[in-house]
């Protein structure tokens, strides 16, 4: 099947205008101006999973941006798809020059792996959440956007609105070296409602489904219909039950607040009873500390004893010297969050870059590991590595189905 | 009462799915009692709980399998020797008539709490189709002992397995398989020649450069686009291990011919890589 004809992109005007600048005629409509929008300003997207999230996240991507869906991508498309604008392979829509912007909102067991592709192939993204399956994922996404300087953004804002000021500043600053802060989140973390079922029964494949494909990087287990459509929270293999999914919102912000964009929790314990297999299920509640004694609770209220080790504690000014209290409140408040539009346009970092959405994501990781091996787990935030517990650092990175890799 | 009598009556103790389908209700001190009764059973214990899982489609295990991988999960605490007990146990029930998707399962766990002491049992599966993959994912997450079991069985492979021991050689970064690996790099099937290429950068193979860069050369598609990623990887890799001459190659060429205006971001890659150099 032939592919689509050339369209302007962005990325080939810039580089036309540049080679034909001795031309002194030139379309409006090609320059821009009142009610016309110049191709340098407009941009070729696709978005790649098309399910529940699809739209919302295309949406997120095309705000602030003059965007043109160009390409529609799922697994489900089978006998539908025409390789123009409606596809099945992801890889083929990556392949297509005219295409500027991927939005991803399939599963997150593809999330890390079409962000690298779509890196590698000179795409900007804008990925739903949560942002991967597992830690290793994360770094190697952060690696391959930071090789190929493209643009990523995680799709969760809540820290675009810079809550706690204050606290953020006293974190940043460093001069707090031993914080007694305790930030629990209790409920909204949908444990029973992203729980697997382990009654389900093996079904034929829907004809318009590619279950190999739909597996991708995730071991070929055979096809049970509550592993796909949004229930695939529930399994292991896709996700990591409400806490994955519902984690990222609560906390993408919260580390924000407390300046940990940058590293991890070093102890994380869990009240959690033997884990499924394949299935996400209950669990209590899950401690995270980080090196410098700030705790992250995780606090589910929906099985076991609620979390009572600690009481809710904030930051405050008090917390420092009255000469480092001068300090913190001397300082300008750091620079706004850069939006995915203007940073498309201007070719700059997102407040939800790769690594701060990694850190994220990894927080999520770190709880279920915590909850599936069932002790007490210390992380080097460095190495990414757990100390001391081969077992449990095979969750960290867990080998993918060839041909799909980090 | 007979050790299968014993079993099943800690089996019976595992919790049992709700209305939806959900382990819901876990007593988690029963289980733990439960859990410790089956593993003091021993090996037999392990075998017996094998021997009650059936394939996905007649369902009805649900209570063994979740009580073979805690123990497989709690394997990983316990002192050494009794690691190496259970997973030389759960190693001594593959093969045979055994279903395969019942074998799949048992190979999962020993993903979760096997060592190098079932590396061979695991490397006699990479040429089986169904279980090769399986086998294959839990060699990588063991490591020790692995790499032997994959240089044996590329010998051997065809088709999807030889993809995923090819894979394989080039996560573990087994530089001796190098040579066996490029010789796959223009296999028919592209999706194994690309798995060849970024095995053998990962390698960090010197001797692979102009393979790699020849392979990078191909009309813009996804395999140019993996074809250059590997390039990008192999110079890494081989200036992560001081060497200067063949990154500068792979930097040149692809400076020079990532010139159309969608290939600019590799052009100022290899640009700005060339300057540091």
């Amino acid at each position: 099947m032939s592919e689509p004809k050339l369209k302007t992109t962005r990325r080939r005007f810039l580089q036309g205008t540049a080679a034909a600048a001795t031309f002194s005629i030139v379309p409006r409509h090609v320059l821009g101006g009142p009610g016309q929008t110049p191709p340098s300003e407009t941009f070729g997207a696709a978005l790649i999973g098309c399910g529940g999230r699809g739209n919302g996240t295309f949406g997120q991507l095309s705000r602030g941006l003059n965007v043109k869906q160009l390409a529609r991508c799922d697994v489900k498309f089978v006998g539908r798809a025409d390789n123009k604008k409606v596809y099945t392979d992801f890889r083929r829509v990556l392949d297509r020059q005219d295409i500027d912007l991927i939005a991803i909102a399939t599963p997150p067991h593809w999330h890390a792996l079409i962000s690298i592709a779509a890196a590698e192939a000179g795409k900007d993204v804008l990925c739903e959440k949560p942002m991967t399956r597992f830690i290793a994922e994360g770094r190697a996404v952060v690696e391959a956007f930071n090789r190929y300087n493209r643009v990523f953004q995680i799709g969760t804002f809540g820290r675009f609105g810079r809550p706690h000021m204050e606290t953020h500043k006293i974190m940043a600053s460093g001069l707090l070296t031993d914080c007694q802060a305790v930030h629990i989140k209790r409920g909204g973390l949908k444990v029973k409602q992203w729980s697997g079922s382990v009654t389900e029964r093996v079904e034929r494949v829907p004809k318009n489904l590619d279950w190999d494909m739909y597996c991708g990087p995730a071991p070929l287990k055979p096809y049970v219909r509550r592993r796909t459509g949004g229930t695939h929270r529930g399994y292991w293999d896709y996700e990591g039950g409400g806490l994955s999914d519902m984690g990222q919102h609560h906390f993408d912000p919260v580390q924000w607040t407390f300046a940990k964009d940058n590293t991890s929790p070093v102890e994380i314990e869990a009240h959690a009873p033997p884990a499924h297999p394949e299935c996400c299920g209950m669990w209590g509640w899950v401690e995270l500390k980080y090196a410098d004694g700030l705790t992250f609770v995780m606090d589910s209220g929906e099985w076991g004893q609620r979390y009572h080790r600690q009481q809710p504690r904030e930051v405050s000014l008090s917390d420092l010297s009255k000469a480092d209290q001068e300090k913190i409140k001397a300082l300008p408040d750091p620079d706004p969050l850069v939006s995915f539009g203007e940073a498309v346009k201007n070719r700059k970092q997102t407040g939800g870059h790769p690594e701060a959405a990694h850190r994220a994501s990894t927080l999520l990781h770190l709880a279920n590991v915590a909850i599936r091996v069932g002790r007490k787990i210390e992380y080097d935030p460095v190495k990414e590595q757990i100390v001391g517990d081969e077992e449990a650092n095979r969750l960290i990175n867990p080998p993918m189905r060839a041909p799909w890799h980090l | 009462m007979a050790i299968n009598e014993k079993l099943k009556v800690q089996v019976d103790k595992m919790p049992a799915p709700d209305g939806r389908g959900l382990l819901s209700g876990i007593d988690e001190k029963a289980v733990d009692a439960a859990l410790a009764a089956i593993a003091a059973l021993g090996r037999e214990g392990v075998v017996g709980l094998v021997e009650m899982l059936v394939e996905p489609q007649k369902g009805g295990d649900v209570k063994a399998r979740y009580a073979l991988h805690a123990l497989a999960t709690e394997a990983g605490a316990k002192p050494e020797a009794e690691r190496k007990a259970f997973a030389t146990a759960l190693a001594s029930t593959l093969g045979g008539d055994r279903p395969k998707s019942v074998q799949g399962f048992v190979v999962r766990q020993l993903q979760v709490a096997g060592g190098e002491e079932v590396a061979t049992s695991l490397g006699k599966l990479l040429l089986d189709d169904d279980l090769c993959e399986y086998a294959a994912q839990a060699l990588l997450a063991i490591g020790k002992g692995a790499a032997a079991q994959f240089r044996t069985a590329l010998g051997s492979t065809k088709g999807g397995t030889k993809l995923t021991v090819v894979q394989a050689l080039g996560v573990l970064r087994d530089a001796s398989s190098a040579a066996a690996v490029g010789k796959v790099a223009a296999d028919k099937d592209r999706d194994t020649r690309l798995v060849a290429l970024w095995s053998l950068a990962n390698i960090g193979d010197p001797a692979s450069v102009d393979l790699l860069i020849n392979a990078s050369n191909v009309k813009p598609t996804h395999e140019r686009t993996k074809a250059t990623q590997a390039c990008l990887l192999l110079a890494e890799r081989l200036l992560a291990a001081g060497r200067k001459k063949e990154p500068t190659r792979i930097y040149r060429h692809l400076r020079d011919t990532r010139t159309d205006a969608s290939e600019h971001y590799v052009r100022d890659i290899a640009g700005q890589a060339l300057a540091k150099i």
